[in-house]
């Protein structure tokens, strides 16, 4: 197993994203999944296959029921997405290479061009992030203007995933790099940080100790990693009763 | 090699077919037509069973079979050499998947296995097209009791004096010895 | 090899009812036998021919090309259960094509004299069985018409397949396995096609002829058929064994509870044999029951022999199901503990106790019985009772071990959809694929009973007549 500390970034490499999830101000109000739906093009599944464990949402609020009744207690809201794990399990098992690992940004890609849908990733992924389109999903007309042109849209047999909207990140590289500036912190925001009203996500340069994230982390301490025991390294913290 | 001999080319000799009902007769009659002149590589065994050539008494079969098979082993282990330490630094940027190096470790071991096997497989089962000729539908001696279990030895008489080779098969058990038809198989 | 008809003994007559080895008939015979087997077409064959053309033009083709347009929507697959029904398929096709290996390589190598009469049979199994197991993986896929970016071939992009992937080993295994043991199944028909060739008229005779390749049977053919078959033996079962070990390492090399067993690999290529030996024992019975001459060369003693053969691969398969069962519930973790009972006592915990009685119990408890062993109908139904339930123990491990991960949100039962015409699409095709070959290709190896027929004689020891056999090769 690799350690944390093995991964090191060479020096072309441009950064480091990770995300910090406080739970405790997290209201469920599900303003990210509906604003990373709309950022990604993320097809609308319907009420059946959506019941049938086939919704497509990249990013989910989990909660469950703890206890025996009339003990029960629920546990706090869980925004569950891809934690853009540093040593993914979805990578190796894809045949045609279509997840791959990017050195650039530290992220886990999906290309969907070359996707097959074997389904293996999804099948492989310990937080079981993964959606895949399983029929061409109808986009009734007036829908179909509100398309994100940035972002490709999937068709039938392909798998997707969160890709911490690597859109947005290297719109804002592109613009940095044309003002000749570096990318400042704080400058952009994935749709789900964007839209949540409580602010319980944030996203930044994990690399960066000034970043926000950075800051969050370190002022909150004791963050967890889901299913860090698997040595996936992600790159999501997630806070709770602090 | 023996099983290519044919009477046809060689315009002063006949080539005659003497069919017996077992494998002793039939290996007495090599040792007989030995005696009469005849050398190893102007006679053959056509039979419907696999007789070796101990049971014959006839001289050990060359075979390519298991060279080829070497040979199909080592360019299916650079097959999969190539598909191992050479397609992934094919693409324009190496791709990292996991945290596993560019050259997987233990699984280059499947693949050089399973493509050594493949090679190895495929050229044995081509050897054998290579070295009998297959497929081969030109006219060639047979007479179909052969498939029915008679063995058929075939050989080529030189000159004119065939009455004493036909006699001698004969007198060996054969149930017939005739000029050997040339059959549309 | 005619002595022994002329001094009929009483243990004589008993021998040469029991085996076929020591029946011998002239090899002319044998042939017209064969021949008129392949010949002879009652009306019921081509009634059962018709339905299972139908079946397999609704179950496989249409609703097949239902799935490619529409999307693998129609079928149950979910989150989590992302593989099915159509994983449990491949494995179980494959593992039926493991017994015509078994039969036709490993008891070739070690000389078991039974094989004789259906090596054939058996290899048609895997031939057949393997292209259900293609079907059934292909059907899987989401862009089934770009299956062809796995394969590795040069192209203009150059981009090459993932060979950290499970799956692209798989993908190189079956096709070698595919490859191999098709041209292990041609080569030892070569003299049969031959013989079939000299005894056709009109378009068999032209299908024959181009099929024989124009074999006679001279010294340097045989020789060099004899090598082939020889290495082909020998090196066909690491390939064998290879291909069920790397299709359980698509499950064993993921990161999931009772999946990621290391025992997996042998526990898989036992389980394949099982129900392989099981589906083996059942086309005999059926070939035997159904096909002219067929009990000449097909007699209880072969049932017998492979009968024993699935007593010892239930025991085995007890053994590493054991095995795997005791160290993850020793040693397992939360999940791990969530999931065999979720096997045992979840909504089909049904099935898992009938996987035990199917494999374990009812093997046991039938073939231990020399009688009952021997008896076609009987064991045709312990090998039918086996191959559900190695069917039940794929469906445990695929679907029903999806249904539970380290992600307690998205756990959810999986309810097959176009996944059952098409699995029973893939059983008509090979049924239906089996029919067609038992009427176009000699079923029985002619030459290798007659071969056979030649080594084995009876000998006396004092005032016991035993059965011995020589070593021809």
């Amino acid at each position: 197993m690799i350690r944390p500390e093995e991964i090191k970034m060479s020096a072309d490499e441009s950064g480091k994203w990770g995300m910090v999830i406080d739970q405790d101000i997290c209201t469920g109000c599900q303003a990210c999944v509906a604003a990373c739906a709309m950022e990604n093009n993320i097809s609308f599944v319907g009420e059946k296959d959506s019941g049938y464990g086939r919704s497509m949402h990249w990013i989910r609020i989990e909660r469950f029921w703890e206890g025996e009744y009339p003990e029960v207690k629920m546990t706090p809201n869980q925004p569950m997405l891809c934690q853009q794990c540093g040593s993914a399990t979805c990578e190796p098992v894809c045949p045609a290479f279509a997840t791959v690992h990017s050195q650039a940004e530290q992220l886990n890609l999906q290309v969907y061009n070359r996707c097959v849908g074997t389904r293996y990733c999804a099948n492989n992924c310990p937080y079981q992030v993964r959606s895949f389109n399983w029929r061409d999903y109808e986009r009734p007309e007036p829908l179909s203007n509100q398309l994100n042109p940035d972002v490709t849209v999937r068709r039938r047999g392909v798998m997707e995933k969160c890709t911490f909207c690597i859109q947005r990140i290297h719109k804002a590289q592109d613009k940095a790099k044309s003002e000749g500036r570096e990318v400042l912190d704080g400058e952009f925001t994935t749709a789900c940080a964007q839209a949540c009203p409580a602010n319980a996500i944030t996203f930044g340069r994990v690399d960066d100790p000034e970043s926000l994230v950075s800051q969050l982390a370190k002022k909150r301490g004791h963050g967890i990693k889901h299913l860090e025991e698997l040595g996936t390294l992600p790159n999501v913290t997630y806070f709770k009763g602090g | 090699m023996a099983d290519n001999i044919s009477g046809n080319e060689n315009s002063g000799s006949v080539s005659l077919l003497a069919v017996f009902p077992d494998l002793g007769p039939a290996a007495d009659a090599i040792e007989k037509l030995r005696d009469l002149g005849l050398s190893d590589d102007q006679m053959n065994v056509i039979s419907g069973i696999p007789a070796t050539e101990a049971m014959l008494g006839r001289p050990n079969q060359w075979t390519n079979v298991p060279r080829l098979a070497a040979g199909g082993a080592v360019l299916g282990f650079f097959g999969g050499a190539f598909l191992t330490f050479v397609s992934p630094f094919l693409y324009p940027v190496p791709i990292q998947v996991g945290t596993q190096g560019i050259v997987p470790g233990p699984p280059t071991v499947v693949v050089l296995f399973e493509l050594t096997m493949l090679g190895m497989l495929l050229s044995t089962f081509l050897g054998v097209f290579l070295d009998s000729y297959f497929p081969n539908y030109r006219p060639m001696e047979y007479v179909k009791e052969i498939s029915d279990g008679k063995i058929a030895v075939f050989f080529i008489c030189p000159g004119e004096n065939c009455e004493k080779f036909t006699k001698a098969m004969t007198a060996l058990g054969a149930e017939k010895v005739e000029a050997a038809e040339v059959f549309h198989l | 090899m005619a002595d022994h008809k002329n001094h009929a003994g009483h243990a004589e007559e008993h021998f040469r009812e029991k085996h076929l080895m020591l029946d011998p008939l002239p090899r002319g015979q044998m042939n017209d036998m064969v021949m008129e087997s392949m010949h002879t077409t009652s009306w019921k064959f081509w009634v059962v021919f018709a339905i299972l053309s139908a079946i397999v033009g609704y179950g496989l083709f249409y609703s097949w090309g239902t799935m490619i347009a529409e999307g693998l929507g129609i079928a149950g697959v979910n989150r989590p259960s992302y593989w099915g029904i159509f994983l449990v398929n491949t494995v179980f096709w494959i593992g039926i094509s493991h017994a015509g290996t078994f039969i036709s390589a490993i008891l070739r190598v070690f000389k078991a004299e039974f094989r004789r009469p259906f090596t054939r049979a058996a290899e048609l199994m895997t031939t057949f069985g393997l292209v259900q197991a293609g079907f059934s993986v292909f059907m899987h896929m989401g862009r089934v018409w770009l299956a062809y970016w796995l394969m590795p071939y040069a192209n203009q992009r150059m981009l090459w397949p993932n060979l950290h992937s499970p799956l692209t080993w798989d993908l190189l295994a079956i096709t070698t396995y595919l490859l191999s043991s098709t041209m292990y199944l041609f080569l030892p028909l070569i003299p049969d096609l031959a013989m079939a060739r000299d005894r056709s008229t009109g378009w068999r005779k032209t299908f024959y002829k181009t099929l024989a390749l124009g074999f006679r049977g001279t010294e340097g053919e045989w020789a060099h058929l004899r090598n082939a078959m020889n290495i082909f033996a020998f090196a066909i079962i690491p390939v064998m064994f290879s291909v069920h070990t790397i299709v359980s390492w698509d499950f064993a090399a993921a990161t999931r509870p009772g999946w990621n067993s290391s025992i997996f690999g042998p526990y898989f290529v036992v389980g394949a044999l099982h129900s392989g030996m099981g589906a083996v024992i059942m086309v005999l019975a059926v070939v035997r029951a159904t096909m002219k001459h067929m009990k000449y060369f097909i007699r209880p003693e072969h049932f017998d022999a492979i009968a024993k053969l699935m007593l010892i691969i239930s025991m085995a398969w007890a053994y590493f199901f054991f095995n795997d069962y005791m160290v993850q519930w020793y040693g397992g973790d939360k999940w791990t503990h969530q999931l065999l009972h979720f096997h045992e006592a979840g909504p089909l915990g049904w099935m898992w106790f009938a996987m035990l009685i199917f494999n374990i119990a009812i093997p046991w408890a039938v073939l231990w019985n020399q009688k009952w062993r021997s008896t076609p109908w009987i064991v045709f139904i312990v090998g039918f009772f086996i191959n559900i339930g190695m069917w039940f123990e794929r469906y445990i491990i695929v679907p029903i071990s999806l249904s539970i991960n380290r992600m307690p949100f998205t756990w959810r039962m999986y309810e097959p959809g176009v996944e059952i015409p098409l699995g029973i699409g893939t059983l008509a095709f090979f049924i239906l694929l089996y029919m067609g070959a038992s009427k176009l290709i000699p079923l029985i190896p002619v030459w290798e009973v007659e071969e056979g027929q030649m080594a084995h004689e009876l000998k006396k020891f004092g005032r016991e007549t035993v059965v011995s056999v020589s070593e021809l090769e």
